[in-house]
């Protein structure tokens, strides 16, 4: 009765609507199209424009064979590959990039501090029958197991920010340290003393390069993995040394705090 | 100064080549400068080390002391000592600041408690390396300081490298030790020994090359330009040839490979025989063990398929080597549910 007509206007107007939806989109595909014609319309167009400078540029030079308005097909296909390679060139740039394996993705993380380019790590994941690590180059002291655990089941792009923060974050304490231990060895006293993830820095420095004492001593902790600043720092000087080298001391304490290590001695 | 402190320097300074002796004594700093200018270092080396032991004398080297020059030789020599990898698992989930006076400490007070006769050295490397050199003693007798067990350790990774002595007895309280001191909760043996300590690093740390899929182009290494052959050679494999080549490249990568002397399997496997000639009366596991021996295992096993030895890709049993980070091997039957042979974790 009453309820199966409702039903049968309620199917029509199902209907009707998956109809529209359907010409909506074909309308689209079709004003795509279109736009696309255009676009390549455009192109030789331009292509045409560029082979007729240089044609009038060679005066008595013969077009011989194919008609060199048309860009020829081989042309075409290097111009697309080679926007191809920029383009992946661009991701690659962009610290996080993939490829598509039989078995899975495979990404490499880069990384970089300040404009430098350091080391790339890679990961091969494997999707069936769900996604974990079948090989990776990450460094054994990264927890890459906890961030695994955490988040690579729920939300991948998740765990690969957080794993490239962890990655770039050890490559800048690293970079900070090397950068310390190779341009001011001269203010440090014998070699820096740090630990596998660059997160515990203690030596003694003067601040002049010629000085044979070397008493401010200072220890720098990075509590924050995911992080290339300090957490805490500590530089004490001897306690019978006067009040202006505490001062400084102090001074330095906070100036570590804020400013990258190898910057900061540079000032 | 002590008989036993000149006897042992003597002895560990004959080990030494000579042309090493000096840059040695240099970075073990017990001897100044001027005292190493008067040894001649071109005399036989055991007037060498009669001089140094004549040096360390007037300086009153202790057992310690001396010690460290051992630590000294067998961080260049490693490849002397066989060495086995350990793994460390803890449960909890806290980042570790690792300090390494605190690790030391802790290391040192857990040995000690159970055995006060043990002689303990640290040197630390540039390469967060950590080397522990452990002379044994008995509760009743001093540290024998020519049995000794070096350990090597990189901070807040779970693996530990031993190359323990003859007496396999102190093993347990030297992992309890270590356990302790790196606050992890329990350790056990892997299945990883190799003379190459450099080797085993790459291989658990992950530095060896592997290949991995990107679309960024890496710098091929020069070789893989074909080089000038004769053109009246034909190739008539080349496609196969080229087939291998890609197939090695993918299991193997591209750079040098780690450094293992052996891979050992056990099988236990049934054998399998015509049924018609009955071989084998009881349905028992054959049980035989397989060992593969090279100077470079893993660098041999890359060349087999090119050289035409075998086919490519090569058995998964052996190319699974550095990925699963073991050379030794427990095969049993296959479960019906398992495909393939099963291969103990």
């Amino acid at each position: 009765g009453v309820l199966a007509h409702l039903e049968m206007l309620e199917a029509r107007a199902h209907e009707a609507a998956v109809k529209q939806e359907e010409t909506e989109q074909q309308e689209e595909k079709l004003a795509r199209l279109r736009a696309r014609v255009q676009e390549l319309r455009r192109r030789r167009d331009e292509l045409r424009a560029k082979v007729d400078l240089q044609e009038k540029g060679q005066p008595g030079k013969e077009g011989v064979g194919s008609d060199p308005a048309q860009p020829s097909a081989r042309a075409v296909v290097e111009w697309k590959i080679k926007s191809v390679k920029a383009m992946l060139q661009i991701f690659y740039l962009t610290g996080i990039s993939g490829k598509l394996t039989k078995q899975g993705v495979c990404f490499c993380i880069s990384t970089a501090y300040e404009g430098t380019y350091l080391d790339s790590y890679y990961l091969d994941l494997l999707i069936q029958p769900e996604v974990r690590i079948h090989r990776h180059s990450v460094p054994v002291f990264i927890p890459l197991e906890q961030i695994a655990k955490k988040y690579l089941q729920t939300d991948i792009r998740r765990f690969l920010s957080v794993l490239s923060d962890h990655l770039n974050a050890y490559a800048g304490r690293r970079y900070q340290a090397d950068q310390l231990q190779e341009r001011f060895s001269d203010q440090i006293e014998g070699t820096l003393q740090r630990n596998s993830l660059c997160n515990l820095l203690v030596f003694n420095y003067d601040v002049s390069s010629t000085s044979k004492s070397f008493p401010f001593s200072a220890r720098l902790l990075y509590g924050d993995l995911c992080c290339s600043l300090p957490t805490e720092v500590v530089v004490s000087c001897a306690r019978d040394a006067p009040a202006s080298l505490a001062e400084t001391a102090a001074a330095h304490s906070d100036l570590f705090r804020r400013t990258a290590l190898h910057k900061a001695f540079g000032s | 100064m002590d008989e036993t402190v000149a006897e042992y320097i003597r002895r560990t300074v004959l080990k030494i080549p000579r042309d090493e002796i000096k840059t040695m004594l240099q970075e073990w700093g017990f001897l100044s400068e001027a005292q190493l200018q008067t040894i001649n270092f071109h005399q036989i080396k055991e007037n060498i080390s009669q001089d140094v032991v004549q040096l360390c004398e007037d300086n009153s080297a202790n057992i310690k002391q001396a010690a460290v020059l051992d630590v000294i030789y067998n961080h260049i020599y490693p490849n002397k000592r066989v060495w086995s990898v350990y793994q460390m698992n803890k449960t909890g989930e806290e980042t570790v600041i690792f300090d390494l006076t605190d690790f030391k400490k802790k290391f040192k007070r857990g040995l000690r408690s159970a055995l006060k006769n043990v002689t303990i050295n640290f040197r630390v490397y540039e390469d967060n390396a950590i080397w522990i050199r452990i002379a044994w003693g008995t509760p009743y007798t001093r540290p024998n300081q020519y049995k000794t067990s070096y350990v090597v350790y990189h901070s807040q990774t779970p693996y530990i490298f031993i190359s323990a002595s003859v007496l396999k007895s102190n093993l347990p309280l030297l992992c309890q030790a270590l356990v302790a001191a790196s606050n992890y909760h329990d350790i056990r043996e892997m299945e990883l020994r190799s003379h190459s300590l450099n080797s085993l690093k790459d291989i658990v740390f992950k530095r060896y090359s592997q290949n991995f899929q990107t679309y960024y182009p890496k710098p091929l290494p020069e070789r893989n330009v074909a080089p000038e052959s004769d053109l009246r050679i034909i190739d008539e494999n080349k496609s196969e040839k080229e087939r291998i080549e890609r197939v090695n490249r993918e299991i193997f990568g591209d750079g040098p490979q780690p450094k293992l002397e052996f891979a050992q399997y056990k099988l236990e496997t049934m054998f399998k025989s015509d049924p018609k000639m009955d071989v084998l009366d009881k349905k028992e596991p054959f049980r035989c063990l397989v060992k593969f021996s090279s100077p470079h295992l893993l660098e041999s096993l890359k060349s087999l398929a090119p050289a035409g030895m075998a086919d490519a890709p090569l058995s998964p049993l052996l190319t699974c080597i550095p990925q699963k980070a073991r050379n030794y091997f427990k095969i049993r039957e296959k479960k019906s549910l398992l495909p393939g042979s099963f291969v103990s974790p």
